[in-house]
């Protein structure tokens, strides 16, 4: 799952992108466990506000964190078929809920260029970089990062 | 370091600490027999030193191998009966074994260790013969002893101060030695035989330099390191259990394959039974899996007898120590994490409960103290408990200094009880030790202990009696990964509490709520059996929208009623989202229908799980109680660890999740600590006296009918039990209705039986309410509603009085009659009572004379009746001031004054007091009536004089104890 050392030498990753509001973010494809539908979730009171709830994963017990809310996109719309992707951070499964699931997109780490200047504030933390296709244009997520937890008081 | 191979490595240090772990026990031992040498026994330790050396040699790790070799020579000159293991001789062998046992627990850098502390006494012990050698020794130690002492003052305490003793007592070490005099040569020859390669270098050439300088630094820096570089850590299993895990595996494959093979063909009939044999050996699978993980406790408690020992030489106290119970098994996880708290609690008992020698001999009890270490099962748990016959402890000290340390106000100390002082030992900031000793006793001690143990699940609890000794127990779970929850509903979802944190379930009844529930301030209280428990509503704590499930019969009508109950039914589990919906909707019929009773409290019953941890018991309101299952725990995402209310969650049955709620952390939240000493936790309490107060005069009834349109009420202490039975279950023989019961027959009777009432319904469901009368139990049918509620009771014993009835009051509006049901029985079986006719008075002329003094008619006129039966003569006074009169104008004609407590003019607290006053009837019997014993009262009553309680209308126990006087007086 996360041999993503290979792909670095290659400078070629597959990037996985989808829709985080109306923002297009990607993240390396290896670093996707798997992408399931929304499934019941338990809410758990007093936990962070992104974070939805958790959910049965073949036993696992996995927290689901609304992705947009933790942007500051505002809330994803649970009844428009949101996908939740399931990333593996630091030995713990954790699914990020997007709206939309976009294409897989081939991409050159060496074309990656630094995030525009004005996506600066909570959302241009949240990204390594940009990535620039025909039409588009690809956030990078740094997942580590929208994972690490805030200081809490 | 050369070690290539890490598992061959890793064996070496599994199987090393296990030899070491016996070598200290086989040392006691040995140490305890003396002179009487148990060859075995040393064979064990010289093999296992032995197999050090050889391991240590193998890999490289010379200094191991150095230290065991010296170790060995010494183990061999004990083997061979030419050295007398004396206790200065097993101290450094101790020592040294400590020693070994650090340095494989840090394998990597143990060759930088120093051991020459350890060599140098050692050569002396081996060369024992030679009074130079073993001069310079005695010498040396003290310093070496000092620096040693000054740089590991805290962990090492154990190791550096024996030391010093044995320093002093150098003198006396040579005089066993004598013995091996004559031949030392051959000795070390039979080593040399064994272990050839690494003997010669050794024992020479440490031997004569003492290096005392480095020994500060470098014991103590690998120490730090040690924890570190912790390698992993395996297990051993019995081969019979590996194979049968294996069977049970293959029987699961099995079972797979037959399983897919009835799905593919959809043969339904087959998929159940496959279904039953996977659940089946899914049980199995996991109990055997969970016995891999289960170890012996007594791997934890087989170092107990070195720390006392240690502890005790060092402190001049002579203890023995006692353990029960090693074969107990416990999870790996919990074995190893309760190896510190035991530690400290044994460490406890040996420093501040046991007393010195001479204290203890002044207090008249052997100068040996005792400890004992008892590990057992009950229910369902493993108990430890860790008891001494010390000096106990002192819940007045306790709750004095807790005052002065301001962790509780005098007010609050002034509630509570004798235990609860006791146990105020584990709050936090507390050391009852009178000078910190490096023992223990840090100030730190029994709440980290308790928050240890509350990690595990575990609880504690402290029994002591001054001057007598105390009892530590530990309740833990047997594992920690599948534990008993109880599942409950709060706001659409569900929530699972630990049954180890369970008390009892309680539910309210809507009409109740009103008059059980009680506020103080904004606080809730639920009065259980006379005490006053704070509430905690779940849906507050948790900061979610209240909500609540109308299942109360009597304020709604039945359309509605099932209506609610057809939709829950349907809908769960429901989402959050409907559920909110659906309880807007709800507020809404609610709002329409009853508009005055939208409270909560007024309109629906009350489910609340009573919980405890130990230390503090509370109430939780939730929702709706459902199953009590085995969960297993699954630990929380890093996201929610700040959420401080749950300890996990776990996936229930339908494959959702519930949470599993922190018992103790929820009260924290909400901020009711009993032990933190929290305004709010001393107002409930307060208030809670007062309420338990002003309700003393109260009878607690069970209400019930027998037709459906007579209710009946029968003092509930006298109610067994209440059983529900089909008419089915009623056979009828020799015109007498009996059921089966625990395997024995039970009597029924029914109040028509005797009074003249209507007969009992004619329904399928039955009740039968069970009475324990004169030692027989008899069955009362009735039907339901029942109903348990208390009341001030206003008897009117006239109107509808007659046999078997004592008389009618009202309750909820409804006119209702007592039973009387000794009446009862007495009529339907007087053969019963007539053993009891023993107790009557056997008079020769003279009658007793009982004086009653109670202000109310109803339970005045029934005792009078209880003492007039049995024969005796009875004088009554409405009031404590009357019959105090009646008493100095018959003086001695009285035998017996059975007062009351609650009366007008002069209660019977006064009474007792002013009778006890005068010369005269110092010595008569007073037995005081209550409807509700609290332990103050009692307490209180007993302080003025009086000599018994009883429950009012327990017309057994009290005339029993009438008797009783009567016949000491006479």
């Amino acid at each position: 799952m996360e041999n993503n050392d290979d792909t670095v030498n290659k400078n070629l990753v597959e990037l996985s992108t989808f829709l985080v509001g109306d923002a297009l973010c990607g993240m390396d494809i290896l670093k996707i466990q798997e992408i399931n539908k929304l499934i019941d979730m338990t809410t758990v009171p007093q936990a962070p506000s992104y974070v939805l709830g958790i959910l049965n994963l073949r036993g696992q017990i996995i927290t689901s964190i609304d992705l947009s809310k933790k942007l500051g996109l505002g809330e994803t719309n649970l009844s428009h078929d949101p996908r939740n992707i399931i990333v593996n951070s630091k030995g713990e499964h954790i699914g990020l809920l997007v709206k939309k699931i976009s294409d897989v997109v081939q991409a050159n780490t060496d074309k990656f260029e630094p995030p525009p200047s004005n996506m600066g504030g909570i959302q241009g933390e949240f990204f390594t970089g940009v990535y620039k296709t025909e039409d588009k244009l690809i956030g990078i997520l740094d997942v580590e990062k929208v994972l690490r937890l805030e200081e809490r008081n | 370091m050369q070690i290539e191979d890490d598992e061959i490595l890793q064996g070496f240090i599994e199987e090393s600490l296990e030899h070491l772990a016996d070598i200290e026990n086989d040392l006691l031992a040995i140490e305890e027999n003396g002179a009487d040498i148990d060859e075995d026994l040393v064979n064990k330790v010289f093999r296992a030193a032995h197999s050090i050396k050889g391991g240590a040699g193998f890999m490289g790790l010379t200094v191991i191998q150095d230290l065991s070799h010296v170790m060995e020579n010494v183990l061999g000159l004990i083997r061979s009966g030419k050295l007398v293991p004396t206790p200065e001789i097993i101290n450094v062998l101790l020592q040294a074994s400590d020693k070994l046992n650090t340095m494989i627990e840090d394998v990597n850098n143990s060759n930088e260790y120093d051991i020459e502390e350890h060599l140098v006494p050692l050569n002396a012990i081996y060369d024992g013969d030679l009074p130079q050698t073993s001069a310079p020794t005695a010498t040396e130690k003290p310093e070496e002893a000092e620096t040693a002492e000054t740089a590991e003052t805290a962990e090492t305490v154990s190791m550096s101060t024996p030391e010093a003793i044995i320093a002093e007592e150098a003198v006396s070490a040579p005089d066993p030695d004598p013995t091996p005099e004559p031949e030392p040569e051959p000795e070390p020859g039979l080593v040399q035989s064994t272990e050839p390669v690494v003997h010669a270098p050794t024992p020479a050439a440490p031997a004569p330099k003492p290096a005392p300088t480095p020994k500060p630094s470098s014991p103590s820096a690998p120490k730090k390191s040690a924890a570190k570089v912790k390698v992993d850590t395996s297990i051993r299993v019995h081969v019979s259990l590996l194979d049968s895990l294996m069977t049970l595996a293959g029987e699961l494959v099995l079972s797979r394959n037959q399983l897919l093979q009835t799905i593919s063909s959809g043969d339904t009939i087959n998929a159940e039974s496959v279904g039953q044999r996977i659940d089946l050996i899914t049980s199995e699978l996991q109990e055997a899996i969970m016995l891999t993980r289960m170890q012996p406790i007594g791997n934890v408690f087989g170092k107990f007898p070195r720390v006392v020992r240690d502890l005790s030489s060092k402190l001049n106290k002579t203890i023995d120590l006692t353990i029960v119970g090693k074969d107990v098994e416990l999870d790996k996880t919990i074995i190893e994490s309760i190896n510190d708290p035991l530690t400290h609690l044994v460490r406890n008992s040996v420093d501040h409960g046991i007393e010195l020698p001479e204290e203890r001999t002044k207090v008249g009890k052997s100068p040996k103290g005792l400890v004992i270490l008892k590990a057992y099962h009950a229910a369902g748990q493993v108990v430890i408990e860790i008891s001494d016959d010390g000096k106990g402890l002192d819940g007045e000290v306790l709750a004095e200094a807790a005052i002065n340390k301001g962790l509780i106000t005098p007010e609050q100390a002034q509630l509570m009880s004798e235990k609860e002082k006791v146990n105020l030992i584990l709050l936090p900031g507390f050391s009852t030790a009178k000078e910190v000793t490096d023992v223990s006793g840090r100030g730190v001690g029994m709440d980290v202990v308790k928050t240890n143990l509350d990690q595990l699940g575990g609880q504690v609890d402290i029994i002591s009696e001054v001057g007598q000794g105390t009892t530590i127990s530990i309740k833990l779970p047997l594992t920690l990964a599948i534990i008993p929850c109880q599942i409950i509903m709060t706001g659409g979802e569900r929530y699972a509490i630990p049954q180890v944190n369970l008390e009892e379930l309680l539910r309210i009844p809507a009409n109740q709520v009103k008059n059980r529930i009680e506020r103080v301030g904004n606080a809730e209280v639920v009065r259980l059996r006379g005490n006053l428990l704070p509430l905690i509503r779940l849906a507050d704590v948790l900061n979610i929208e209240r909500t609540y499930y109308d299942l109360s019969d009597e304020e709604f009508k039945a359309d509605r009623r099932e209506r609610i109950a057809d939709r829950r039914g349907k809908e769960t589990p429901l989402d959050t989202r409907e559920e909110k919906a659906l309880q807007a909707e709800k507020d809404a019929i609610e709002a329409e229908r009853k508009l005055d009773d939208r409270r909560h409290t007024a309109s629906s019953a009350l489910n609340i799980v009573v919980v405890s941890n130990g230390s503090m018991k509370y109430g939780l309101i939730v929702d709706k109680l459902q199953d009590s299952e085995e969960i297993v725990i699954k630990p929380l995402g890093k996201h929610l660890q700040g959420c401080k209310g749950y300890a996990g969650a776990t996936i229930m049955g339908d494959g959702r999740i519930a949470l599993i709620l922190d018992v103790t952390n929820l009260a924290i939240m909400a901020d009711l600590t009993s032990m933190d000493g929290s305004d709010r936790a001393s107002e409930i309490a307060l208030a809670a006296e007062e309420l338990v107060k002003a309700q003393k005069d109260k009878q607690a009834l069970l209400t019930f009918r027998s037709s459906e349109k007579e209710q009946f009420a029968v003092p509930l202490n006298q109610v067994e039990r209440i059983e529900k039975i089909k008419r089915s279950d009623i056979e009828e023989l020799g015109g007498k209705r009996v059921m089966q019961y625990r395997g024995g027959s039970l009597s029924l009777i029914a109040v028509d039986d005797v009074a003249m009432v209507q007969p009992i319904a004619d329904t399928d469901d039955l009740l039968v309410i069970v009475f324990n009368i004169a030692n027989q139990i008899v069955g009362l049918l009735a039907i339901g509603p029942i109903d348990a509620i208390e009341i001030s009771v206003s008897v009117d014993d006239v109107t509808l009085k007659q046999p078997g009835i004592m008389g009618s009051t009202i309750i909820d509006g409804q006119t209702t009659m007592l039973i009387d049901i000794y009446e009862i029985v007495d009529v339907l079986f007087p053969e019963w009572f007539e053993d009891k006719e023993v107790f009557e008075v056997e008079d020769e002329g003279k009658v007793p004379t009982i004086l009653i003094a109670e202000d109310s008619n109803f339970f005045r006129n029934q005792v009078k009746n209880y003492m007039t039966e049995s024969g005796y003569d009875v004088i009554e006074g409405e009031d404590g001031a009357i019959a105090w009169e009646l008493l100095q104008e018959h003086g001695d004609d009285i035998t017996i004054v059975v007062t009351d407590i609650e009366m007008p003019n002069m209660d019977g607290f006064e009474l007792t007091e002013t009778i006890r006053k005068d010369s005269r009837f110092a010595t008569i019997p007073i037995i005081a009536l209550t409807t509700l014993a609290g332990e103050e009262d009692v307490a209180k009553g007993k302080a003025v004089g009086v000599d018994e309680y009883h429950i009012k209308l327990d017309k057994e126990k009290l005339m029993a104890s009438v008797h009783h006087y009567v016949k000491q007086v006479h």
